[in-house]
């Protein structure tokens, strides 16, 4: 469970760097991705739960499983004994039929399994009866996996709120431009901080990175192991931060997104993949949609729909675009002189101006669409909002007729059903619930305050129920009269101490048709 | 309730004082044709409320003090040369001709003769050297289990405890109930006073009548959800075996004609929900043993009771 924790913990920070080191497009998706993972609570179990043919639980190191110590190494063949071999790793039973020692091969099981939660998933695990979590851990998971679904909405109404509302968006950019702005003063730190002397050759640190990458890849190889995906993950990341250079997305995003799934517990669930890759896609689109960043491709498209947008509103609201002809708006681009010979520049932020022209090869309409068809989905929700409640309330109304159609029928012992349930109704909705046991029982917890004596004709009322419900004997008409006498009381007693939010509450959902 | 059945408690009453809940269940259980484990430390009056039910309903009464070396032929009967006739005679043993056996200290017996008796007690006959001798009726067994001193004991394996209709505990009696206990026993033994109220023919027609009540859909479809949801508790290994269901049915129906009524309610499943299942249940290793009555309120708390679900019907969890 911890090193769950850790693991995803790993991967945010890297995300994390190398958004701050390079915001663009690719490092943005990557870091939503990131945060919006855990958030989903079917995809949380690719890191946090331990839901699985078997528990996936790694036991506290050193608890169970050191107390057998050939629990910690794999079996992994035989071969002849060699005088010094312990004694207990004869494998007796081979010795006998081949008629010579043999002695039992391990392999120590590499540290790397308990790193990350899947490895054990393909080894059926002998002692797994001791290794199930304790019931602290349990109920801690259960809570974890929990849908927290009010989060996620508040998410997604925050995500559309930005998306709608321009000066959110306009904010939001702010802040981006702000987080690039700092990423660009570490930079310029790191650059002018630590020159590298002209004559260096790049080769050392080269092989090094492709040396570490190879030996991961074997590894790869030899055990398949979720910690190597990480690992994968963070090479990249780190090499992306190290040369001070990011891929663009389309190269990054699709490496980070089949590294995820790689990540993933194994058995390989399917629906879990496609959802990851579906969150991945729909995470991109939004990215690339509303934040497309500072990649100047990109950048620009994000700034058109911006323009537009404003002229939108300008022409609602009848106010002329303050910029002359022929120019749009002042944009950042960003720079950097990759020139070796320079080496007192430091890296420099220009300022430019865009034409109209330019702006328009990379004008993508459907953007606008979009946005166009998000706002008029909102309009018709909001339209609608409107004549919810009365299709409620109708409803409602309907079904509270027909309850109390029932207190006529022809046989006493249903009406007493359908009245004895509404007087129970009445306690529940006036605060007096006494919660799942039989309606016999409630009668020893009625609030304090009610007439003489209503104690007793409820007991005697519920055991009328009783009868009616679970007996095959008829009951008499008296019964009936008993139990809407009782009614009449119970709404008399409860409308006089019901609160003002209570008698809302029974108007709406009890005694609709009176 | 039945005169007949109030007289018996009444009786019964004499010897033990205080503990009428318990009796009640003895009773219950008595009239379901199930066995009754008494888990209890020793002293608390087991044996007299034995002897006390016993001689209340005119029933015959033996007890088997179980240790190691009881055997099975000890209880079912075995067969022996007449060294006159030359032929072989069968000798009854403990159980046969007994209605009402109290077997003390069960975990103490060899596990052959825990089998040969839990063996009797589902068929309620013997069967020695091929012969089949069946055991009278009713036949209760009440056997007792001590929760202290279990050093050198065989305990009940799940499978068999599952055979107990109901596992209750007498407990110790309170202030008032001792004080009492003590006065009456200052000059003679309280077990002289209890008369004979009720005869096995009666017995047996109470039994009938216990087996007739009613138990509607909504009652069988609450002890199936309950059972159900035992079984896929997150604490629990074990659940409510379909046995237990049907157990659970029966001494519901013992209970509501023990309260004078001929149908079944959710709060008489409620009522022994935890005397008839809190022994067929078995928590996962690592959840503490005392947690058994905890898991099984908390499905009596989450199971919806049939009166419940009445309040919103089409509302299906």
């Amino acid at each position: 469970m911890k090193r769950r924790w850790v693991g995803y913990a790993v991967w945010l920070l890297l995300t994390a760097c190398l958004y701050f080191f390079e915001n663009n497009a690719g490092t943005r998706i990557m870091l939503l991705c990131s945060l919006l993972v855990p958030l989903v609570p079917f995809l949380r179990g690719m890191f946090f739960a331990p839901d699985g043919p078997e528990p996936d639980y790694v036991a506290p190191s050193c608890t169970v499983r050191s107390l057998n110590r050939e629990e910690e190494e794999e079996p992994d063949g035989v071969r002849p004994y060699v005088p010094g071999d312990p004694i207990r790793r004869i494998h007796w039973k081979l010795s006998a039929k081949k008629q010579e020692l043999l002695v039992r091969e391990y392999v120590p099981l590499s540290p790397l399994p308990s790193q990350l939660p899947t490895v054990n998933s393909q080894r059926p695990t002998p002692n797994s009866k001791l290794l199930t979590p304790n019931p602290t851990l349990q109920t801690l998971n259960s809570k974890l996996q929990t849908p927290n679904s009010k989060l996620i909405t508040l998410l997604l109404l925050l995500l559309v709120f930005i998306a709608i509302l321009p000066e959110a968006n306009r904010g939001a950019q702010a802040l981006c431009n702000r987080l690039f702005a700092a990423s660009e003063r570490v930079n310029a730190y790191v650059y002018t901080s630590f020159p590298v002397p002209e004559d260096q050759s790049v080769l050392l640190a080269s092989l090094l990175l492709l040396g570490i990458l190879a030996c991961l890849l074997a590894l790869t190889v030899l055990r398949r192991s979720r910690l190597l995906a990480l690992g994968l993950m963070a090479a990249c990341s780190l090499f992306q931060v190290y040369f001070g250079l990011s891929f663009p997305w389309w190269i990054n995003v699709p490496l980070y997104a089949a590294l995820g799934l790689w990540m993933m517990k194994r058995p390989f669930d399917g629906r879990r993949a496609l959802c990851f890759l579906l969150l991945v896609l729909l995470v991109s689109a939004a990215v690339l949609a509303f934040f497309p960043g500072v990649d100047a491709a990109t950048e620009s498209a994000s700034e058109s729909v911006r323009d537009r947008l404003s002229g939108f509103s300008r022409s609602l609201l009848g106010t002329a675009p303050e910029l002359a002809a022929g120019e749009t708006e002042t944009r950042r681009v960003h720079t950097r002189s990759l020139e070796t010979g320079d080496r007192e520049a430091a890296p420099e932020r220009t300022y430019r101006l865009v034409t109209e022209e330019a702006e328009a090869i990379s004008m993508p309409r459907w953007i606008d669409w979009l946005k166009m068809i998000l706002l008029l989905l909102l309009t018709v929700a909001l339209v609608a909002l409107p004549f919810a409640p009365f299709l409620l309330l109708n409803a409602r109304r309907r079904k509270a007729r027909e309850a109390r159609k029932a207190f006529a029928s022809e046989d006493p012992g249903e009406a007493v059903c359908a009245i004895f349930t509404h007087v129970i109704r009445w306690l529940c909705e006036t605060g007096h619930d006494a919660g799942n046991r039989p309606f016999a029982d409630w009668a020893e917890r009625l609030p304090a305050g009610l007439p003489e004596g209503y104690a007793d004709r409820f007991a005697r009322c519920a055991a009328d129920f009783e009868q009616a419900a679970y007996s095959l004997h008829p009951l008499p008409e008296e019964s009936r009269r008993r139990a809407l006498s009782l009614l009449r009381e119970t709404e008399a007693a409860l409308w006089q101490r019901a609160t003002r939010k209570q008698r809302f509450r029974l108007k709406v959902w009890v005694c609709l048709c009176e | 309730m039945r005169a007949q059945l109030e007289n018996v408690l009444r009786e019964v009453e004499k010897a033990i004082v205080g503990k009428r809940p318990v009796i009640e269940k003895i009773l219950m259980a008595l009239l379901a044709e199930g066995h009754v484990l008494l888990d209890d430390v020793p002293g608390v009056g087991k044996t007299t409320l034995a002897v006390a039910l016993s001689r209340a309903i005119g029933l015959a009464f033996r007890r088997v003090q179980f240790t190691p070396d009881v055997l099975p032929s000890d209880l079912t009967g075995f067969t022996m040369a007449d060294r006159e006739s030359g032929d072989f005679v069968y000798r009854p043993g403990a159980l046969n001709g007994a209605n009402l056996i109290l077997g003390d200290e069960i975990n103490r017996a060899s596990s052959r003769t825990q089998s040969a008796l839990l063996e009797a007690m589902e068929e309620r006959q013997v069967t020695v050297d091929g012969k089949t001798y069946a055991l009278e009726t009713p036949f209760l067994v009440i056997a007792t289990e001590n929760r202290v001193g279990t050093a050198g004991t065989q305990p009940l394996p799940y499978a068999q405890m599952d055979r107990f209709l109901a596992r209750l505990s007498l407990g110790y009696p309170d202030y008032e109930a001792q004080m009492a206990m003590l006065r009456d026993r200052q000059d003679a033994d309280p077990l002289r006073d209890v008369a004979c109220v009720l005869d096995r023919e009666e017995l047996l027609a109470l039994q009938r009548e216990a087996r007739a009540v009613t138990a509607k859909d909504a009652i069988l479809d609450y002890i199936t959800r309950l059972t159900l949801a035992s079984r896929a508790h997150e604490a629990v290994e074990l659940g409510v075996s379909p046995r237990g269901a049907l157990f659970l049915d029966r001494m519901a129906k013992a209970r509501a004609f023990l309260e004078g009524r001929d149908y079944v309610t959710g709060g008489d499943v409620r009522a022994v929900f935890q005397d008839v299942c809190a022994h067929r249940v078995l928590l996962k290793e690592n959840v503490r043993e005392a947690a058994v009555e905890q898991v099984l309120e908390e499905l009596l708390k989450k199971v919806e009771n049939p009166d419940r679900s009445r309040l919103f019907p089409g509302m299906k969890k």
